[in-house]
């Protein structure tokens, strides 16, 4: 093991640790109380987000150039007479184009609640969900258009329904996700990694920084302090996972084996229906839930980083009392950033987002729910490791410069700029 | 000539407008015990941590084992700082092993040792307590024995020596000694001239940012004459005339300095000037008197030249 890697490890160890093993982290475990609250209200953010996006949905009819009219006519006549929450707006399309109604129903971007091409006499409507209202209503359509024609009786048209099989789901229920994911990763941050803005204290309260730095080099033992609070909160995130399941389980074993049964029963069918919705994030649990950690890692290295970087030019604690406000605002910044990124995937709001590398890992997990390109996520998490680096490096310089040679701590802005004009003049040289 | 362990060349390091080292340079030989002397504020501190590689100097160079690297050699460096610091959760051996591994030392071995180090300075029934509930002394030991307890080929001390009782100072008095005796150089700094003059192979001595003596310690004694005290048997008659200018009489006493090789010549004129000998005492200086001497020479030097400037200013 390299010897930077060897000291990482060991003050990481020491850390880790120091905060476990105190009677304090019972009562940090229990901070999850406050993390259901925010849960009640997150839930409420995701559930607007998802009435929002819900009215986005679209029905579409490929017909030839002569139905096309007639159908918009008939849409527009029936779409008020109809009983009950009218349907998705109609988006018709030209036949001569070619487009495959599977494809289309498939389209990213829209919720499209079904598909009819074909002859009106025996139209092909392509459902997201068997015998829906929105398939219905496009044979309704059909059918006015082929009776609006005949002169007398006519018979009624023959509708093909096919349900998607897969690649059907909600994009409200994927941007759901996303939200979800910014969410869950902004609480954790907020909870777990704000923390890191009083670790460089116990050692300058206790004046082993001065050991520390002379043992092993800064970036280091900054590296080896985040890595150490990452494990504590990774030791609280499977705690309560774990209690979660097991809370899980043991509330099974207390319902009635019948009613058990029959909510298995009733489950299967629900499982059934919505096998045909296939509700997943666009790149597939197993990569969602992965990259989601992977993206949390990231959060927490980049703002703990921050936090211990500004926490260390702090001298005493109502500094770092002072500073935790800011913290907090800048961190709730990022959260609100990354909300509006995840209600408008794809948009120049979520591409600054992704970009912005303070919010990226946020962002880039909601577009892990909507958009199931991959190999992006591999580049994010490279550009957010530069910037982690970059952050640490920094937080060192400044701490050298400043709080080790016993400067005054809240000229660090100065010494800030200073530090990154030395860092270009050496780049520039080299 | 020795190897050099440290070799600091013009080390300067400003603090805002502060000088706080001016172009201080020191050659400590491989495997010698070096002292670095100064009153407070002289900068001492600084000088070391730039030899250390904790802060960067903003002119000069520094060179461990023959290095400009410091962090490449840091494994082989002991260093117990002037503002001493431990956890206070953690249990003596743990600190210890703790600090051991931070410079590249097993953490089972460093407990080891830990336990061996504490038993051999009669301190094995603390060995196991937390930190917070020992006296300073002992934590001051932990914390010595934390800097050394991976054998390191540089021990680097800075203070060693403040806030420890008689006893305690023996006791790292001797384990400066027998590390030195492992082969290991050591470089401390102190404002306490008697350790200085007991352990000291070769010191430097600060003042006012800068060095201005680098020597053995007998050197530095000899910067100033010795000392004489001289009671004639017969005080009848000119005595003076047969002692040096600066010859002051107290008493029955006549006290005067003179240089190193001009004992015989005074034994001679004090026999011929027939006065007789009623009691003669020749002291040489010790390091705090030369110690004294030099930082007040120093001071001197700086309140001349302030003075000089501010009939400079009021003129111009």
């Amino acid at each position: 093991m390299s010897p930077v890697l060897r000291t990482i490890f060991v003050v990481a160890r020491r850390d880790f640790l120091a905060i476990v093993a105190t009677p304090t982290f019972l009562l940090f475990l229990l901070a999850p109380l406050f993390m259901i609250g925010m849960g009640a209200l997150g839930g409420f953010g995701a559930s607007q987000l998802a009435d929002s996006a819900r009215g986005a949905g679209r029905l579409v009819a490929i017909a030839g150039p002569d139905d096309v009219e007639a159908l918009r006519a008939a849409d527009a006549r029936l779409r008020g007479a109809l009983p009950g929450p009218r349907p998705a707006p109609l988006e018709l399309r030209m036949a001569a184009d070619g487009p495959d109604p599977v494809a289309v129903a498939q389209e990213k971007g829209r919720d499209t609640y079904a598909v009819m091409s074909g002859e009106l006499a025996s139209p092909r409507i392509v459902e997201r969900e068997e015998g829906s209202r929105s398939g219905a209503y496009l044979a309704l359509l059909a059918g006015e258009v082929l009776r609006d024609r005949a002169a007398g009786t006519v018979a009624a048209p023959r509708p093909r329904f096919e349900s998607l099989k897969h690649g059907g789901t909600s994009i409200a229920a994927q941007q759901s996700m996303g939200f979800g994911a910014v969410f869950v990763i902004f609480l954790l941050t907020l909870l777990l990694a704000g923390q890191s803005v009083g670790m460089l204290a116990e050692e300058k309260g206790n004046k082993v920084i001065e050991i520390l730095a002379a043992a092993a080099p800064l970036e280091s033992v900054f590296l080896g302090k985040l890595l150490g609070l990452l494990g504590v909160a990774i030791l609280f995130i499977a705690f309560w996972t774990a209690m979660a399941v097991g809370g899980g389980l043991i509330a099974l074993t207390q319902v009635d084996p019948a009613a058990l049964a029959e909510a298995g029963s009733a489950a299967a069918k629900a499982q059934a229906a919505s096998a045909a919705i296939a509700v997943a994030p666009a790149t597939g649990w197993p990569f969602f839930i992965a990259i989601g950690f992977c993206y949390f890692v990231m959060s927490f290295l980049l703002l703990g980083a921050i936090f211990l970087g500004v926490g260390a030019q702090a001298g005493t604690v109502r500094e770092i009392q002072m500073l935790s406000l800011p913290i907090t605002i800048f961190q709730v910044a990022m959260f609100s950033l990354c909300s509006g990124a995840a209600s408008a995937p794809g948009s120049g709001l979520a591409k600054v987002a992704q970009i912005i590398p303070f919010s990226s890992p946020m962002a880039m997990a909601a577009r892990a729910a909507t958009d199931d390109a991959r190999g992006v996520h591999l580049l994010a998490l490279g550009w957010q490791a530069i910037w982690v680096a970059l952050v640490i490096y920094l937080s060192v310089r400044l701490f050298r410069s400043g709080v080790l040679s016993g400067r005054s701590n809240w000229k660090f802005w100065k010494r800030g700029a200073k530090s990154v004009a030395a860092a270009a003049d050496v780049a520039a040289h080299r | 000539m020795t190897d050099a362990c440290v070799e600091a060349t013009g080390l300067t390091k400003y603090f805002e407008s502060f000088k706080a080292v001016d172009h201080v340079s020191l050659r400590v030989p491989t495997g010698s015990i070096y002292g670095v002397l100064g009153p407070n504020g002289a900068g001492k501190t600084t000088s070391l941590r730039m030899m250390l590689g904790i802060i960067d100097p903003d002119e000069g160079t520094s060179r461990l084992f023959g290095g400009f690297k410091p962090q490449s050699v840091r494994h082989r460096i002991g260093y117990l700082p002037e503002e001493r610091g431990l956890y206070p959760g953690m249990k003596a051996r743990e600190a210890i092993a703790f600090m051991g591994a931070l410079r590249g030392l097993d953490w089972t071995e460093g407990r080891r040792r830990a336990g061996d180090f504490m038993a051999e300075l009669g301190l094995e029934r603390v060995v196991d307590e937390k930190i917070r509930k020992m006296s300073k002394g002992m934590a001051q030991m932990v914390q010595l024995i934390g800097s050394i307890v991976h054998a390191p080929d540089l021990i680097v001390l800075d203070e060693p020596f403040s806030g420890l009782d008689p006893v305690n100072q023996e006791r790292l008095e001797t384990l400066v000694r027998r590390e030195r005796d492992r082969g290991a150089t050591i470089l401390f700094s102190t404002h306490v001239m008697a350790h200085a003059e007991r352990l000291c192979d070769r010191i430097a001595i600060i003042a006012r940012s800068a060095r201005r003596f680098e020597g053995t310690v007998d050197e530095a004694r000899a910067l100033l004459p010795m000392q004489v005290r001289y009671t004639p048997r017969d005080a009848s008659g000119d005595v003076a005339s047969a002692l040096p200018a600066d010859a002051v009489q107290r008493g029955a006493d006549w006290l005067f300095s003179i240089e190193g090789d001009a004992v015989e010549p005074l034994l001679a004129r004090i026999t011929a000037s027939g006065h007789g000998v009623a009691g003669l005492s020749i002291t040489r200086p010790g390091l705090h008197d030369a110690f004294v001497h030099i930082v007040r020479q120093v001071d001197a030097s700086f309140e001349a030249d302030a003075a000089v400037d501010a009939i400079e200013e009021s003129a111009a």
